[in-house]
């Protein structure tokens, strides 16, 4: 029985020394800043390589070696907004849709007075594309194409992801700048014939734009609606696919807000450079060359060859702003004709 | 030997039958989906594999994960011996409920138990809301993580423990009582030796179910790289951002470790209750 228990107190032990929880990988040394980002799907490569990187070699530069560590996480723009709302300890957030910023402000993390910058608290913006299979086997020219008999749609779920309601208000804009180029007048049933038709072959809805991205690489679906950038990185890696540039279509623009009440008195310089970093040159050449455009300055843009032109671009002021583009667009026409029909 | 089996020169064909069709069952449903992970991962090569597997990010939450889920394990069979005791030993009112309530956490699922959590613990929860001017934050930390996994995975050693004393001789702890032994001498010396195969049992399924949880794990834990992020949840966003491969070694590291587990189970068993 001796025998035994000796070989249980060594079981134990061994298991001991797992007992420490393990120290952070990018801990960086005592005195080293930290900046908690919260940011929507898609933007995590482009602030990983780049962004985070290059401020951190600045701030290092001009604040006599100071270290400045990032820890972050992305996932739907809805997600990471209800995950703030819950409490998760961002500095700062990244969203895809200003709406996210709206619900941050009703629940006091952000103040109503956020964007206090040209940009209106815009980082960067892309507009919507359709990605499809190489040779485009569908023949898709265009959003309405999307509704054809055998046409198989990934698109993310409107509840979760920001990406998913760009991409409805994209689809349901373009009919109607197309219908007011063609007769002069919003043909509004026009627009949700199309959503109709649209949803009806959507056969996946995901949690968010990157995580549709990586099913239809996985060979999902035959048409992807997303942002430029994603149908960009795609074709950098040799993926077999196709862009397809509708005629109209929407330029979404990302919003950045500080969440006030995560951030302590001494931390706000650090947070609001970083914020303040964004718009500067550096970091906007860093998301062109990620595939974003730019809104500082429209001449970067040209700098990216890989950049579509749109002929009947529009943002969502086309609808009013986001105030009026929810309710009416996303409950009305989507949630209560398209989909809970 | 049943009259019902058909003899052909004393060769019996039901037990070949038997084992192949279960073999066949098992194929498409448990063998040919881990033999799957086994076989992506390892499609780009070794190289690209070890890679993957030695990227900080990972290794840290490994780690993470067996740490968590080892102090979750330990409060679990502590606090189901506990209970597997107190509630065979003694008979009182509301006894039965506190059993039922015990198991409940099983029947839960395991979002929901995160978003409770949550909602208590969180900054602005009922509890939470108090102890975050204090500078207490739980939520969104390791601790959460150990919460979480306690939840969920405590009914697993009571389980297995409360059976073993539910059958056990009463006569042999008599008989040690009359010998003039204290309670506590005739649980340490009577009682725990015949226990030592359940604890095992019940500290190694814990320990198993907690590296695996996941759905209130992704809740409690903000999900922050580097920081509180748990194997599963590492294996998830990797998946998400298409970095599958990454996905894949870690999904490997965690389906051998639990093949580990559960042999070290069954052959420790054997030899914990053959004396």
């Amino acid at each position: 029985m001796k025998f035994r228990f000796g070989s249980i107190f060594v079981l134990a032990v061994s298991l001991f020394s797992m007992s420490c929880l393990p120290s952070a990988p990018s801990g960086g040394g005592k005195g080293a800043r930290t900046i908690t980002v919260y940011g929507f799907s898609i933007m995590k490569e482009a602030m990983e390589k780049d962004i985070y990187p290059a401020f951190a070699a600045k701030w290092k530069a001009e604040h006599n070696g100071e270290e400045v560590n990032f820890v972050s996480s992305f996932a739907g723009s809805e997600t990471v907004t209800n995950q703030i709302l819950q409490g998760a300890p961002a500095d700062i957030a990244i969203l895809s849709i200003e709406r996210d910023v709206d619900r941050l402000i009703a629940a006091g993390h952000v103040p109503k007075d956020w964007y206090v910058t040209p940009q209106k608290g815009i980082v960067n913006k892309t507009p919507f594309v359709i990605i499809v299979r190489k040779g485009n086997p569908k023949g898709i020219t265009d959003f309405a194409d999307l509704g054809k008999d055998g046409v198989k749609l990934i698109h993310p779920d409107p509840v979760s992801s920001g990406g998913a309601q760009w991409s409805l208000l994209a689809i349901y804009g373009s009919e109607l700048k197309k219908s007011e180029a063609e007769g002069g007048k919003k043909d509004e049933t026009r627009a949700l014939n199309t959503l109709k038709a649209i949803w009806k072959n959507v056969i996946a809805t995901p949690g968010s734009a990157r995580e549709a991205r990586t099913q239809f690489e996985l060979g999902q679906g035959d048409a992807l609606v997303t942002y430029e950038l994603e149908a960009l990185l795609m074709q950098d890696a040799n993926a077999p696919v196709d862009v397809v540039i509708p005629k109209s279509t929407i330029f979404s623009e990302h919003p950045v807000a500080i969440v006030d009440r995560n951030v302590t008195a001494d931390e706000r310089p650090l947070v609001e450079a970083f914020r303040n970093f964004l718009w500067s040159e550096e970091a906007q050449k860093a998301f062109v060359k990620n595939h974003f455009r730019a809104v500082t300055n429209e001449s970067f843009n040209d700098t990216n060859a890989q950049f579509a032109k749109i002929e009947m671009p529009f943002t969502v002021e086309y609808f009013g702003g986001w105030e009026k583009a929810y309710p009416d667009v996303i409950e009305k026409v989507f949630r209560d004709q398209v989909q809970n029909k | 030997m049943s009259e019902n089996v058909r003899h052909t020169r004393g060769f019996d064909l039901i037990k070949p039958l038997s084992i192949t069709t279960l073999l066949i069952v098992m194929m498409p449903l448990v063998l040919l989906p881990l033999a799957s992970i086994f076989i992506f991962g390892t499609s780009s090569g070794l190289a690209s594999f070890w890679r993957a597997l030695t990227a900080p990010e990972a290794i840290f939450a490994l780690q993470l994960s067996l740490v968590t889920s080892f102090w979750a394990t330990v409060f679990n069979v502590f606090f189901g011996l506990f209970a597997a005791y107190v509630l065979s030993k003694y008979n009182f009112w509301g006894r039965n409920a506190l059993i039922v309530t015990i198991s409940l956490p099983t029947a839960i699922p395991t979002a929901v138990a995160g978003f409770a959590l949550l909602l208590l613990w969180g900054p602005y929860g009922i509890l939470g809301k108090f102890l975050e001017p204090q500078g207490i934050h739980i939520m969104f930390t390791a601790a959460a993580i150990i919460l979480a996994n306690i939840f969920v995975t405590f009914p697993l050693a009571f389980g297995v423990i409360k059976p073993v004393f539910d059958t056990m001789n009463q006569s042999l702890e008599e008989a040690s009582a009359t010998m003039g032994a204290t309670r506590w001498q005739t649980f340490w010396h009577v009682t725990l030796p015949s226990l030592r195969g359940a604890i095992l049992s019940g500290a190694l399924l814990t320990f198993a179910r907690s590296v695996g949880e996941f759905g209130s794990t992704i809740l409690v834990s903000g999900n922050l790289a580097g920081r509180t992020q748990t194997a599963p949840l590492y294996i998830f966003a990797k998946f998400n951002e298409g970095q599958v491969e990454a996905a894949n070694a870690i999904a490997i590291v965690l389906a051998l470790f639990s093949f580990v587990i559960f042999s070290v189970l069954f052959f420790a068993r054997d030899w914990l209750e053959a004396e």
